[in-house]
């Protein structure tokens, strides 16, 4: 735990008054949502040298926005607020985004926010990879101004992503989808509070043939150091009528583009085994969402 | 640097002096006495130290004290009515639901969240298991607590009651 | 009321009240003015030689109030388990409260006491310590060879002990054999996960007496190590018994490092002391023991055992602690003794590593045997077509046999046979053998384990002080107030007790309070352990209860006018037997005795006899008169994903000669929670090192995985079958271990049955499956 002295806790008003703040303090300086995160590395004696928190709330960023057929996400939008509101429900589209928000427990969904998962650039996590596979993006301010950044451009590495110090994530941005898409999002995990072994999006929109004219598939969880797109999966299927073996070739070639890692939890081989299991399911269900039933023997 | 705040703990403004890493936890037991909140792992991993935050369930052991300003802390000390037992904490006890204990303050902040906005019919034996998966215990295997859940949630029905 | 009121029924636990509310009694909770929190510098090193310690920034930090350093504390080395008394031959005491030779990673080797934890924590920073590293050894085989390090001077090839046992003749058993089975079976290393944590506060006078509370198992166990590793008397050490502890399942049954680096603290700043482990530190500090056993089974083809043999080794870390004990019941109660075979031998060893150390938990070394006999017995039925009820019953011992252990005990009530039959009706078993060879992806099996032999204490055992003590005094309120050193650790002792004691006086259960207790006011009671409190405590509370009795009716029999021997008691009155109207209230039959020997009455004055005044109590110290074994049967259907290796478990039946039920709320919660930590065995948990550094990496619940309420699955059922053990208070003997033993096995064997491979290293993870069914690709 860190000591008590010289640390401050700050809650500005605005985005622009944090980045100030992240200005004046450089690198003593960190920003907390819901603080899940943090509290994580706080408590395990990875950050020591943690002098200014300031503390996101009061700056105006819980927001689950629709306009011009773009959804705009706060970045303090915690994950339950997400998951409950009504402009996400009901759209087969944002499948993955809620399978993603059902896997954490209550207290999580509660506290977590959207922009803290994202910025954590942890690639063990999960909401990452369903906006990823939406095509999503991130919108940061800094004090040269706001840029958005695709969030397939985003991260480099384990904890690590293109935006500078002085510069604050505010939003996520959610295009518009094709129309007749639908998309799901599946975790392989342990028990039920854990990060993810593997993680898999996928969105699928078919055309009025019912042949898939577009096809994502993005991979994460302990496969890499950021979360991977799997083009040869979406190779596969882009311009066929899905089948199930189709389906399940798809899934096969999982294992061309990730480079899965071996740790304590589980080994490379037992990720790649199941990443092609998952795919295959995952584009099972997202096509369930769009009424085309491609059952399996049971 | 220490700053003095004001807290609303079960209805009731607290002023304690806090430190800007100090979480709610610590200052709930360290600060003001209220031991009914538990610390099990400090790394909101158990959810032992669950309190409600505006009514939502929430680790303590990962809020700061100075971000729970403003917002309306509940604590299990802030449920029962003076002698009269919530129904989820009544439901606990005569289901068999409590061992040790130590996990059970948690449980029941859960649960009071869940039953609150989940209160139009009893929960399936699933959506139980769903509501707890973020408050383990080691004595009970959950049966119990599962049971608790639905005979509270089926006399909060069967009253109409709008508490717990 | 009758007895049978109380007893068999789900009396509500008088502590559930509390801990609904918030739980005033934990450990955790004691708070005492002036107390100041202390914490522990740990190694980093698996192996090293503490060379230079310097302090002194440390002790100028304000807020500091005292340093601890191996050269302060007494050199007489120790053994940490409670129940061994110090003496005892078999135990090895080989720790030192800070040593300047650190045998694993996270060994303390200095601490601080501050007026704060932060500003301890802070403390620890600036202590400096030259560390000289040594070779270090994580594995139990290579330990014991030439050339491994040498961890401790008394133990040459780090072998701590290595008891063998051999009965008949193995090589001709071995000849006689159709059938020769031989397999290798690994068990992991598991945490407790008791859900508070190890937490002491130890104050001192200036006489150099302690006041400790802990959560702990055992008042009088902590009460002599905490003595013997300071080197003071055992009369200067008071242990408060707490209304109850969060949870111990044997991880709480040795001192800690905390309790005397608390005591010497606090004798060094004439203040209480607080040490609480942080989460990481509880997982570091104890742990079930892995095990590497091989075993050598010789059968008839009708299913005899002819020859038996294991050889198991046992990795106990930097110090033996617990290692001496869970090997030996390991061996007994684990291998040897639960079937009958003429031709048998067992090696153990018992080798130290330069991993963390071990404790106690639930089963003490006969899970990891359980995993092995169940699994083979499952797989020679398999081999040899034999249905393995049969096969069980076969080779199983008989009611009014003697006890393969103690010959001078009787297995007066022993229903492994119903346990079987009811616990196969249940599930619907069908011999096992034909389900889950379907197609498709989800494949479902059923399996069986069994724990045919268990104790009910340790009355028997060799170094191991079975005794259990109670007070009970009466209330003229008509109350009863019990005293007893038996710590609840949630599995609901206090109730079960409460019950007792009840039943025997004939008060409402509510009527009889367990109350306050220390070392020094009430008998020794040995710890709650072993699956003794039901069986051992019981009979001292039923005991105490009916002395108690006893002398109430020596007041109430003039009273009644009658003699004390045609009374008798029910629903908190006095009777005369036979004729229910003459009665007096127990209340008022107390206030009799609690009154002046000469009363003021409307004529005069009354006389009555001294010889009926006085406080009405019983006191009881014994020893059980035996030690009468329960038995088990599991059964447990799993579903399998053929893709994933995700094993689901889907319903579980658990049959036990129970002898009787005290509490069946309460029995069903220890069998239910029993199946979360058995399956957490089985499927998820693992304590995980470092190998490079000895570092562990799973030391949070994240890392760490053990069940949630969605991994268990949808139900358990529970039969009790009711033998009435004779020497069992109402008939009851023990529970709460044998529901943790069966569950790894019968979820293996399960595993088996629905899809053809067997696993013989726990835990069996998604990962194992599929490397089984030859589907990991890369």
């Amino acid at each position: 735990m860190p000591s008590a002295t010289g640390k401050e806790f700050l809650q500005p008003n605005s985005h622009q008054e944090v980045v100030e703040l992240l200005v004046k303090h450089g690198e003593r300086a960190l920003v907390v949502g819901g603080g899940t995160f943090l509290h994580g590395l706080l408590a395990r004696g990875v950050l020591h040298d943690l002098d200014v928190l300031i503390d996101l709330q009061k700056v105006g960023l819980s927001y689950v926005k629709h306009e011009r057929d773009v959804f705009s996400i706060g970045a303090t939008t915690t994950f339950a607020e997400l998951a409950a509101s009504e402009r996400v429900q009901n759209r087969p589209e944002l499948g993955a985004l809620l399978d993603a928000l059902q896997y954490p427990p209550a207290q999580i969904r509660n506290m977590a926010t959207v922009g803290g998962c994202v910025a954590s650039a942890t690639p063990l996590f999960d909401l990452p990879v369903a906006f990823m596979v939406l095509d999503s993006s991130v919108r940061a301010v800094g004090p040269k101004g706001a840029r958005e950044i695709g969030l397939h451009k985003f991260y480099l590495d384990y904890f690590e992503h293109v935006l500078e110090r002085t510069e604050l994530l505010t939003e996520i941005l959610v295009p518009r989808q094709l129309s007749r898409s639908a998309s799901a999002f599946l975790k392989l995990e342990t028990n039920a509070n854990d990060l993810a072994l593997l993680n898999v999006a996928v969105r699928v929109a078919l055309d009025d043939k019912g042949t898939c004219r577009d096809v994502r598939v993005v991979v994460g969880g302990g496969i890499g150091k950021v979360p991977v797109r799997a083009v040869s999966c979406e190779d596969v299927l882009k311009g066929q009528q899905p089948t199930l073996a189709l389906l399940k070739e798809s899934g096969n070639v999982v294992s061309f583009d990730i480079h899965p890692v071996s740790d304590f939890r589980t080994s490379a081989k037992y990720r790649s085994t199941v990443a092609k299991v998952f795919v295959r399911r995952a584009l099972l269900r997202a096509l369930d969402r769009l009424g085309v039933h491609l059952d399996e023997p049971s | 640097m220490k700053k003095i705040i004001n807290l609303d703990i079960n209805g009731q403004s607290q002023e304690v002096t806090v430190a800007p890493h100090q979480t709610l936890l610590q200052v709930l037991r360290d600060e003001l006495g209220l031991l009914g909140t538990k610390k099990g792992c400090d790394t909101g991993g158990c959810g032992c130290c669950t309190v409600q935050v505006d009514g939502k369930a929430m680790y303590s052991c990962m809020i700061f004290a100075m971000s729970a300003q403003g917002k309306k802390i509940t604590t299990v000390e802030g449920l029962a009515e003076s002698a009269v037992l919530d129904p989820v904490q009544q439901a606990f006890i005569e289901t068999g639901a409590v061992q040790c204990g130590y996990c059970t303050c948690g449980m029941i902040m859960t649960i009071k969240a869940y039953l609150s906005s989940n209160n139009s019919r009893v929960p399936s034996d699933l959506e139980a298991r769903q509501a707890i998966a973020g408050n383990l215990c080691r004595c009970t295997g959950y049966q119990k607590i599962v049971d608790a859940i639905r005979l509270a949630a089926t006399r909060r029905i069967a009253t109409g009651s709008q508490k717990g | 009321m009758s007895e049978t009121s109380i007893i068999g029924t789900s009396v509500l636990r008088p502590d559930a009240y509390d801990k609904v509310i918030g739980g005033r009694g934990f450990p955790v909770n004691v708070r005492l003015p002036g107390m100041l929190h202390g914490k522990l510098l740990r190694s980093p090193y698996p192996h090293a030689r503490i060379l230079r310690i310097d302090t002194s920034k440390a002790e100028r930090l304000p807020g500091v109030r005292a340093v601890l350093v191996p050269s302060e504390v007494p050199k007489k080395k120790f053994h940490p388990v409670f129940f061994s008394p110090g003496m005892a031959a078999s135990m090895i005491p080989d720790m030192l409260i800070l040593s300047d030779t650190v045998r694993f990673a996270g060994e303390p080797v200095a601490a601080v006491a501050a007026t704060s934890p932060e500003i301890a924590e802070e403390a620890l920073e600036l202590i400096h310590v030259d560390y000289e590293q040594l070779p270090f050894v994580l594995d139990p085989e290579a330990t014991m060879k030439p050339g491994a390090p040498q961890i401790h001077q008394h133990a040459p090839n780090n072998i701590a002990m290595a008891p063998a046992f051999a009965f008949g003749d193995l090589q001709r058993g071995f000849e006689e054999a159709d059938y020769i089975f031989e397999n290798t079976y690994q068990t992991q290393r598991v945490h407790t996960c008791y859900m508070e944590p190890r937490v002491c506060v130890v104050d001192s006078d200036t006489f150099g007496n302690l006041t400790v509370w802990s959560s702990t198992q055992h008042l009088f166990g902590l009460r002599e190590k905490l003595a013997s590793a300071l080197d003071i008397p055992v009369s200067k050490v008071r242990v408060v018994r707490p209304p109850y502890i969060g949870g111990g399942f044997g991880g709480k049954l040795d001192i800690g490092f905390i309790e005397p680096i608390s005591a010497l603290l606090s004798m060094k700043t004439r203040r209480p002391v607080r040490i609480e482990h942080t989460r990481y530190e509880d997982f570091i500090t104890t742990a079930r023991n892995p095990f590497k056993v091989v075993l050598k089974t010789g059968v008839k083809k009708d299913g005899t055992f002819v020859a038996r043999s294991a050889k198991s080794i046992l990795d106990t870390g930097a110090h033996a602690t617990h290692g001496a004990v869970v090997l030996m019941v390991h061996g007994m109660y684990g291998f040897l003794l639960p079937y009958r075979c003429p031709n048998s031998k067992w090696e153990g060893f018992t080798v130290y590593t330069n991993n963390m150390i071990g404790g106690g938990f639930r089963g003490y070394g006969v899970p990891q045997a359980a995993f092995a006999v169940e699994s083979q017995i499952d797989e020679i039925c398999e081999k040899l077509q034999l249905d393995p009820i049969e096969f069980r019953l076969k080779n199983s011992h008989s009611e009014g046999q003697p006890h393969p252990f103690e010959p001078s005990f009787k297995l007066d009530t022993y229903r492994f046979a119903d346990c079987l039959k009811q616990g196969a009706a249940q599930i619907g078993w069908s011999g096992g053998r034909s389900r889950g060879k379907g197609a498709g992806t989800k494949r479902r099996g059923i399996g069986l384990a069994c724990q045919p032999l268990w104790v009910s204490g340790c009355v028997g055992f060799p170094d191991i002080y079975e005794h259990s003590g109670a007070v009970i005094k009466l209330n003229t309120d008509g109350t009863a107030d019990l005293s007893m050193a038996t710590i609840d650790m949630g599995s609901g002792q206090t109730t079960t007790l409460s019950q007792v004691a009840a039943a025997e006086l004939g008060v409402p259960a509510e009527a009889v309070r367990m109350t306050y207790a220390d070392t020094e006011t009430v008998p020794f009671d040995a710890p709650s352990h072993a699956s003794r409190v039901t069986y051992s405590a019981g009979n001292a509370a039923k005991a105490a209860a009916g002395a108690a009795k006893k002398r109430l009716f020596d007041v109430a029999g003039p009273m009644l006018k009658t003699t004390p021997d045609n009374l008798e008691t029910g629903g908190g009155w006095v009777y005369v037997k036979g004729a229910t109207d003459k009665k007096l209230s127990i209340a008022d039959v107390v206030k009799q005795a609690e009154s002046p020997y000469v009363r003021m009455v409307p004529d005069g004055m009354q006389r009555t006899s001294l010889q009926e005044k006085g406080t009405v109590m019983g006191i009881a110290s014994l020893a059980p008169a035996a030690n009468p074994s329960p038995a088990t049967a599991e059964f447990v259907e799993v579903e399998v994903d053929t893709e994933t290796g995700e094993v689901k478990v889907l319903r579980v039946v658990y049959a036990h000669d129970i002898g009787r039920v005290i509490n069946p709320a309460g029995a069903e919660g220890q069998v239910e929670g029993g199946f979360q930590q058995g399956m957490g065995y089985a499927l998820m948990e693992n304590l995980v090192f470092d190998q490079d550094n000895g570092a562990c990496l799973a030391a949070d619940f994240l890392s760490y995985k053990m069940p949630t309420a969605l991994e268990m699955p949808p139900e358990i059922k529970s039969v009790f079958i009711e033998s009435n053990e004779p020497t069992g208070p109402f008939g009851a003997k023990s529970l709460s271990e044998p529901c943790a033993i069966v569950p790894a096995p019968a979820i293996a064997n399960a595993i088996y049955d629905a899809i053809g491979v067997r696993i013989r290293e726990l835990p069996i993870t998604p990962e194992k499956i599929l490397a089984a069914l030859g589907k990991l690709s890369e």
